[in-house]
């Protein structure tokens, strides 16, 4: 399909706000140095509260945290520095290695069902004419409950002899037998997989929902005269000019979703044999239920090279999108 | 989207049942902890597979849950102090975001975009790493079980949140915004507090809500920094209570469930329309 | 709101309050209560600790919570005697770890943490010596048990007091188990596969958790393998042996098992999944606690009348039992470690004690073998098979040291893991070499 930076298709969309800012921007320019400095010092006062509060609460335990992955740290004494030696046997540790393979798997399926789902109920939403107030704010729920206690619920809804889940589909004759829910390894993670997209669509579909409805209908309606069916008008006007807000939500869901820890610990523990383990629940059993914070410190840590890379290459698509717009 | 052309059969197939199946879907899961939630005890040991599992309904529906929630527990204490927590910790995070943001999309500035990119970063740093570290940063500063532990160490992932949100937001505002502003004699920041944030309050309230839900769902630094029960929040407090050894007392868990969901769901309702009704005009106009 | 303790008028769950702040008046009612104390507190002395003086105790959320009101009651009597505050919280089990890793590395929290199983040696660097305290219970009340004090007893010193060991027995319906042709409980693993055949054709089977959670799964899944003679480690504390043929007959026997007597739905149940499912009737025969004969009594009558409990068939090496143990210990970061101390000897005294032993029935074994013929064992006939368990009963890690590697076994559901494995389809002797590889790695070798 066409891909979002299509150079026609941004020009064509590029609206008249746009092409005055591009105006601005060449005043901007001869712009002094004076100002420049002003800004400066203006950016430092408006940085400060957020990056103090960084500072003591995150950046100084991170440093700690990394730190206490290079000792042999365990609880209630302070560890020898081993360098790197926690993570050489994170390597070669085959739970870990299940975790890890799990944590990708959970990650990519649950992001891209949560973001195709929840870019088809904001499209329906967007669509509606009635109920449009109810449906939006009913549709939040399960983004609000607090994640323990509806993760709960749906362990309740799984329980093998009380499942209501498999009341349903067995009487609407989809399943003969009971379907042991977070029992297999593959319906393990597929139904922790589902809890989490249930639970975080919404906040997709409201985003995205909120985002359609900046969309100008004269595009659509300029597009519909071209002749373009409704496919066609999804991907070449909607999706691209939806995809700095889709990135920005993706960006976080992924984020959080990868480093996702009450779900799995309520719903599994990470069993059946550590076929639904994520690198926050491995770590969390390493460091907390053996004592041994150096490795669990580690294993935390394990997940931060990869999260940065996957944020490093969306924060460059994002802002390449910027680029493309004909901003700044 | 006009992927639906109006009325007519089309509209029902693509459009109504397609949506309702999903909102079934979706609500299903809170109707079932409704259900329970005023089931009685008994009917609650009934396997799925016999005759008498009336899963949608109860015959015999009781408060006894709640009742038990308000009478045995703190719930409504653990509803005040979580309530308090989230809005002040959601409150920090705003402000410190907001002024962040501004900098970041508007303003040059010599490593600008390395600081964005940093304050990005800290949102990654994964909480299982962190909560044993904190957790001597809040001794040091003698915050251990009350709430201010977690109403200042819950912006360490909400401000980068809020932060990349309004980033996004603001530099959907056109600059000529502003620039017109002080063109007629208003001061950068005049122009920021005045012009920006008004037009920037969709981005600001859609911030605040998920800073909001972010903070009212946190469990381990909760876990950890709180013992009092008195000061706990609602997760910890509702898990901690009504998880006993190895019996689940699933109907007060559930009516806890719900009603800690159902204020914020009611307020919720209210805000989303404001910050999707905010949006579309900010852009019209 | 929670100072205020609530009334115990005949409600079915529990009256007491999670937290009770108990205040005392120090001068007037600690000196007047004074000549009531028994032994501990030296006639005569004025309380020595200072007015406002603040004890704190972190426990689980005890399953019978008549045990929990009158441990409240106790510490409300105690602080009332030495003119200070305790406070008594409580918190989910498996929430102790976190919370007691977080105490000692950030050096405050609970004065006394309540640890279960040997995680004490987990913790031993930031544990005080309470040996004063055990040396003295242990001659007052006729030695501790090799598992209570495996638990707590760190080579030279006790790093915790060891509270009681949770008992444990298979809980199984006598009239399915007579339906099916047996009018008493098996007493070999061979005999309990049989009978576990039958009673899942009359759709009835034995109920077992193989999920990651604390008790259920380990309580069985050791026991099966001590039973046919394998265990983990060497006395040395290094050379992994599970690797054996007794654990292999374990892990076939289970396998077998699997398909033949058990709920095939195990694999992801929790401590808790069981007691409901038994009490619905959904399945014969389970291993638990008296948990579920409790609720029984309370609720279901009907079931209360056909539920008995048997203990561990035997295998070929013998019949053993995993029990989890509950022990109290100092924290070495309090600066009431005296007070702490002091407060732990009031409530395992005798007198005290015997109380709270009374109302916890026979969920809890007393961890000194003075208790062993109490009434309370004999009371009901069908509870007093819980009393004996702890005398086969053996450490986590056997038969190496109770120490950290063995927690470390434990806390990867290692073993359970294992017999999962081959349940979902592995060879058995591949899912006993990747058990005993991972042991090794935790065990060094």
């Amino acid at each position: 399909m066409n891909r979002p930076t299509d150079p026609v298709t941004s020009t064509a969309l590029a609206s008249p706000a746009v092409t005055r800012a591009a105006l601005f921007g060449l005043t901007r320019l001869r712009r002094s140095t004076r100002t420049e400095r002003r800004e400066w010092l203006l950016a430092f006062v408006l940085l400060l509260p957020a990056l103090t509060m960084l500072a003591l609460f995150v950046a100084y335990p991170f440093a700690r945290g990394i730190r206490l992955g290079m000792l042999d740290s365990v609880v209630g004494r302070e560890g020898q520095f081993i360098g790197i030696q926690n993570y050489i046997k994170l390597w070669y540790d085959s739970i870990f290695q299940r975790t890890a393979q799990n944590t990708f798997i959970y990650t990519a399926c649950a992001t891209f069902l949560k973001l195709s789902l929840g870019m088809l109920v904001a499209l329906m939403l967007n669509n509606l004419i009635g109920f449009k107030r109810l449906l939006r704010a009913s549709m939040l729920l399960p983004w609000i409950v607090p994640t323990v206690l509806s993760t709960l619920a749906w362990k309740w809804m799984f329980d093998p002899t009380f499942s209501i889940v498999n009341w349903i589909l067995y009487h609407l004759g989809f399943i003969q037998v009971r379907v042991d829910w977070l029992g297999g390894p593959v319906a393990a993670i597929t139904s922790v997989i589902l809890v989490n997209v249930w639970r975080g669509m919404p906040f997709f579909a409201i985003t995205l929902l909120a985002g359609l409805q900046t969309i100008n209908p004269d595009i659509h309606e300029a597009a519909a005269i071209d002749g373009a069916n409704a496919w066609q008008r999804f991907w070449r006007v909607t999706w691209p000019l939806l995809m700095p807000v889709t990135m920005v939500v993706v960006l976080f869901s992924v984020i959080q979703t990868f480093a996702d820890f009450q779900l799995v610990y309520i719903l599994t523990g990470g069993g059946p044999a550590n076929s639904t383990h994520l690198f926050a629940t491995y770590a969390y059993q390493i460091g907390i239920a053996t004592g041994k914070l150096g490795e669990g410190a580690a294993a935390s840590l394990a997940m931060f090279p990869v999260l940065f890379l996957v944020v490093l290459f969306q924060l460059w698509y994002i802002r390449r999108g910027e680029g493309g717009k004909g901003g700044a | 989207m006009a992927a639906v052309s109006s009325g007519g059969w089309r509209r029902w197939f693509y459009l109504y049942l397609p949506l309702g199946a999903i909102v079934i879907l979706t609500l299903f899961p809170f109707y079932y902890m409704a259900v329970t939630a005023v089931r009685p005890d008994r009917e609650m040991y009934i396997p799925w597979n016999r005759p008498n599992f009336a899963p949608f309904w109860t015959l015999r529906p009781t408060l006894e849950h709640f009742a038990l929630l308000f009478r045995e527990t703190l719930f409504a204490r653990w509803l005040v102090n979580t309530l308090f927590i989230a809005l002040m910790s959601t409150g920090i995070s705003l402000f410190c975001g907001l002024l962040a943001a501004y900098a970041l999309a508007r303003l040059r500035f010599p490593l600008g975009g390395a600081l964005g990119t940093g304050i990005f970063v800290t949102y990654l740093v994964p909480q299982t790493l962190l909560f044993l570290p904190l957790g001597e940063v809040i001794r040091s500063f003698r915050l251990g079980d009350t709430p201010w532990a977690l109403i200042l160490t819950y912006p360490t992932f909400l401000i980068p949140f809020c932060t990349w949100l309004m980033m996004g937001y603001f530099r959907t505002i056109p600059r000529e915004l502003e620039e017109c502003a002080q063109i007629d004699g208003a001061t950068r920041l005049q122009a920021m507090v005045r012009i920006v944030f008004p037009v920037a309050m969709p981005g600001i309230l859609s911030a605040g809500i998920f800073a909001f839900t972010l903070s009212w769902n946190e469990f381990i630094y909760a876990l950890v920094f709180l013992s009092s029960a008195t000061q706990k929040t609602i997760p910890v407090g509702v898990v901690s209570e009504l998880v006993r050894g190895d019996t689940f007392f699933w109907g007060p868990l559930m009516a806890g469930a719900l009603l800690g969901s159902v204020p914020v769901a009611f307020i919720y309702s209210f805000f989303v329309e404001q910050y999707v009704s905010a949006m579309t005009g900010a852009v019209k106009g | 709101m929670a100072e205020q303790r609530r009334g115990t008028s005949g409600k079915r769950w529990t009256s007491v309050p999670r937290r009770t702040f108990l205040k005392a008046a120090a001068a007037s009612a600690g000196a007047a209560a004074l000549g009531g104390m028994p032994g501990i507190l030296h006639a005569g002395l004025a309380p020595a600790y200072p007015k406002g003086t603040k004890l704190h105790l972190l426990q689980w959320l005890n399953f019978v919570p008549a045990g929990d009101k009158v441990f409240l009651a106790q510490a409300e009597e105690f602080a009332k005697q030495m003119g200070v505050e305790v406070t008594v919280e409580r918190i989910g089990m498996g929430d102790i770890r976190t919370r007691t890793t977080a105490a000692i590395e950030a050096k405050s929290g609970p004065d006394i943490i309540l640890i279960p199983n040997n995680l004490p040696h987990l913790y031993a660097d930031g544990l005080a010596d309470v040996s004063d305290i055990c040396e003295a219970l242990g001659k007052e009340q006729g030695g501790f048990y090799d598992l209570a004090r495996a638990n707590a007893f760190a080579g030279r010193r006790w790093i915790a007091v060891p509270q009681f060991v949770y008992s444990w027995a298979w809980n199984y319906r006598e009239d399915w188990l007579k339906e099916a042709g047996w009018t008493k409980f098996p007493e070999t693993w061979d005999e309990f596969r049989e009978m576990g055949k039958k009673l899942k054709a009359m759709g009835r089977p034995i109920g077992q958790a193989f999920g990651h959670s604390e008790n259920d799964p380990n309580n069985y899944v050791y026991a099966l393998v001590w039973g046919f003679g394998g265990y983990e480690v060497e006395k040395d504390g290094k050379t992994v042996v599970l690797d054996k043929k007794g654990t292999l007959e374990a892990i076939k026997y289970n396998t077998a098992l699997w398909k033949e007597a058990l709920d095939e739905s195990g694999l992801s149940w929790d401590d808790a999944s069981n007691n409901r499912a038994f009490l619905a009737g959904s399945m014969s025969v389970t291993g638990n606690s008296p948990s579920i004969y409790f609720v029984a009594r309370d609720k279901f009558p009907d079931v209360f009348k056909v539920i008995n409990h048997a203990p561990m068939p035997k295998g070929p090496a013998g019949q053993f039992y995993q029990l989890p143990t509950l022990s109290s210990a100092v924290m070495k970061y309090s600066k009431n470690q005296k007070l702490a101390k002091e407060f732990i000897r009031w409530y395992m005294a005798k007198p005290q004690y015997e109380k709270w032993f009374e109302v916890m029935g026979t969920f809890a074994i007393p961890p000194t073998k003075v208790w062993y013929d109490h009434p309370v064992w004999t009371r009901d006939p069908k509870l007093t098979v819980f009393r004996d368990v702890i005398k086969d009963a053996r450490q986590i890690g056997y038969a190496g040291p109770p120490g950290r590697k063995a927690s470390e076994a434990l806390a990867k559901y290692i073993v359970v893991d294992m017999f999962v494995k081959a349940i979902q389809g592995d060879k058995p002797e591949v899912a006993l070499k990747w058990a005993t590889d991972e042991l090794k790695k935790i065990y060094g070798t």
